[in-house]
């Protein structure tokens, strides 16, 4: 069948009318989007409502895809897009002193810091905290390296921001993740 | 404290994301509720329904294209064979108009006996192509000579003579009878053949012109045996006309002397309607 295609060739397949090929796209995506969309709007709703958005944009769109980029950065891009309008319809950005101020409690040294100790169940809610309080760039920049498993590069093709930038907001959303599990 | 954030950014940038990507990916793996799963894919099965494959979409496009021109093709051919048709049909219905004026068997036993003679003396050529049917009669008609055309005889309707044989010098015969329009019309082609031979010092003598005049006449009937083409035009008219019209129309032929058309009408509405009541003197006729 068409397990063996690439995503770039299912898309293209879809594109020609071909159901099949987008159910295959469907199955291998849905739960990297999902999840992608559910941490960064933190309610689920939103993230029922992006996804199914996503796509219908790509459905939408599909005859004029081109395998230039990679499917995943893409749909990614498609998913980052209706995020961001959705959190400036949402709630204020973080402010550069409150990024400061969580930045200012990171500088223990990595020896005193007591998530080793912690149990796994607990280190993964920290960790779901420490994701939810992220500035939104630094959330989403995280997540497509996480979940999407985008380079540097990718990530700023998508978030529209250049190389360096995108290693700025990582290493903050670290700073901010290594704080939560320190407190 | 610079260098431990790099370090984590380094270990995040390496394939397993290190360990906050392992950390990352022990968290609950949420999915999407089976009815955001239904909504997609209908959406993008609705999506590509109406739309026909692309190389599809150039095959449909042909295939229309060359329909119509398939179509076109079969028109213009038919149109073509309903003119040749049309034509055809003019050219047999315009000799009806030239042949009914000869009384057939004797102009064309007059005619062989022409031929005849003229073979004696020559070789008779290669017969050529059978011409159109229009262009035969006329060509008959032009060979035809003068003296063999029957001059312009009343039909005497109610009486059958017995045939006689063919004259042996046939005259042009002056009509006791004023000619009907129809027999005005059959005659025009012969009129200067007439005169030529009006003009002609004529040996045959008034009683020989009398006889050759009833003569005439048996031979034209003999002729209508095989009723001549005007007639059969008027009694294929006759069927296409109700009972009573067609009853109106006999009647009328009988009232104008036309009595052996009558008759032939008669016997054909006869056989078309054989349940219709006729009048008594259709009856009379009839029998």
């Amino acid at each position: 069948m068409g397990v063996d295609k690439t995503d770039e060739e299912l898309m293209l397949a879809y594109a020609e009318g071909d159901v099949v090929a987008f159910e295959i796209l469907y199955r291998r995506h849905r739960g990297l989007l999902y999840r992608f969309l559910l941490r960064s709007l933190r309610h689920r709703a939103d993230a029922d409502e992006l996804f199914q958005e996503t796509w219908s944009r790509l459905v939408a769109a599909r005859e004029r895809y081109r395998p230039d980029a990679k499917f995943t950065t893409w749909l990614l891009q498609i998913a980052h897009n209706l995020a961001i309008d959705s959190f400036r319809r949402q709630r204020p950005q973080a402010s550069p002193e409150e990024t400061e101020a969580v930045l200012r409690d990171l500088n223990a040294p990595e020896s005193e810091q007591p998530d080793r100790a912690l149990s796994e169940f607990e280190q993964r809610r920290r960790l779901q905290l420490a994701l939810e309080e992220l500035p939104e760039e630094q959330r989403v920049a995280f997540l497509l390296r996480v979940e999407g498993g985008l380079g540097l590069d990718e990530i700023g093709a998508i978030t529209g921001a250049g190389r360096e930038t995108v290693k700025s907001r990582l290493r903050y959303a670290l700073a901010r993740i290594r704080a939560r599990f320190s407190s | 404290m610079t260098t431990s954030r790099d370090r984590d950014l380094d270990r995040l940038l390496e394939d397993d994301g290190g360990e906050l990507g392992m950390l990352y990916r022990r968290l609950p793996h949420a999915e999407p509720p089976r009815r955001l799963d239904r909504a997609v894919l209908g959406n993008a099965a609705r999506a590509v329904r109406g739309q026909a494959p692309r190389r599809h979409r150039w095959v449909m496009a042909f295939g229309s294209v060359a329909g119509v021109v398939l179509a076109a093709g079969i028109a213009w051919h038919v149109g073509q064979d309903a003119l040749r048709e049309q034509s055809r049909h003019e050219g047999t219905l315009s000799a009806p108009v030239v042949v009914p004026v000869e009384p057939i068997t004797t102009s064309r036993r007059r005619h062989a006996d022409a031929v005849q003679s003229v073979e004696a003396s020559a070789p008779a050529p290669m017969r050529a192509e059978p011409e159109p049917v229009a262009k035969d009669a006329q060509a008959k008609k032009a060979e035809q000579p003068a003296f063999a055309r029957p001059a312009p005889v009343h039909e005497k309707p109610a009486v059958r003579l017995p045939p006689t044989p063919p004259p042996s010098a046939p005259a042009p015969a002056p009509s006791a009878f004023p000619p009907t329009p129809m027999q005005q019309m059959n005659a025009a082609p012969a009129a200067p053949a007439a005169a030529m031979t009006a003009a002609e010092p004529t040996a045959t003598p008034p009683a020989q012109a009398a006889d050759s005049l009833e003569k005439a006449a048996p031979a034209r009937m003999r002729g209508g045996g095989a009723p001549a083409p005007s007639n059969s035009i008027e009694l294929r008219r006759d069927t296409q006309l109700t009972a009573d019209d067609w009853l109106a129309h006999i009647q009328q032929m009988l009232r104008q002397g036309r009595r052996q058309q009558a008759v032939e009408s008669l016997r054909r509405f006869h056989n078309a309607h054989p349940q219709s009541l006729l009048p008594a003197d259709l009856q009379a006729l009839l029998e």
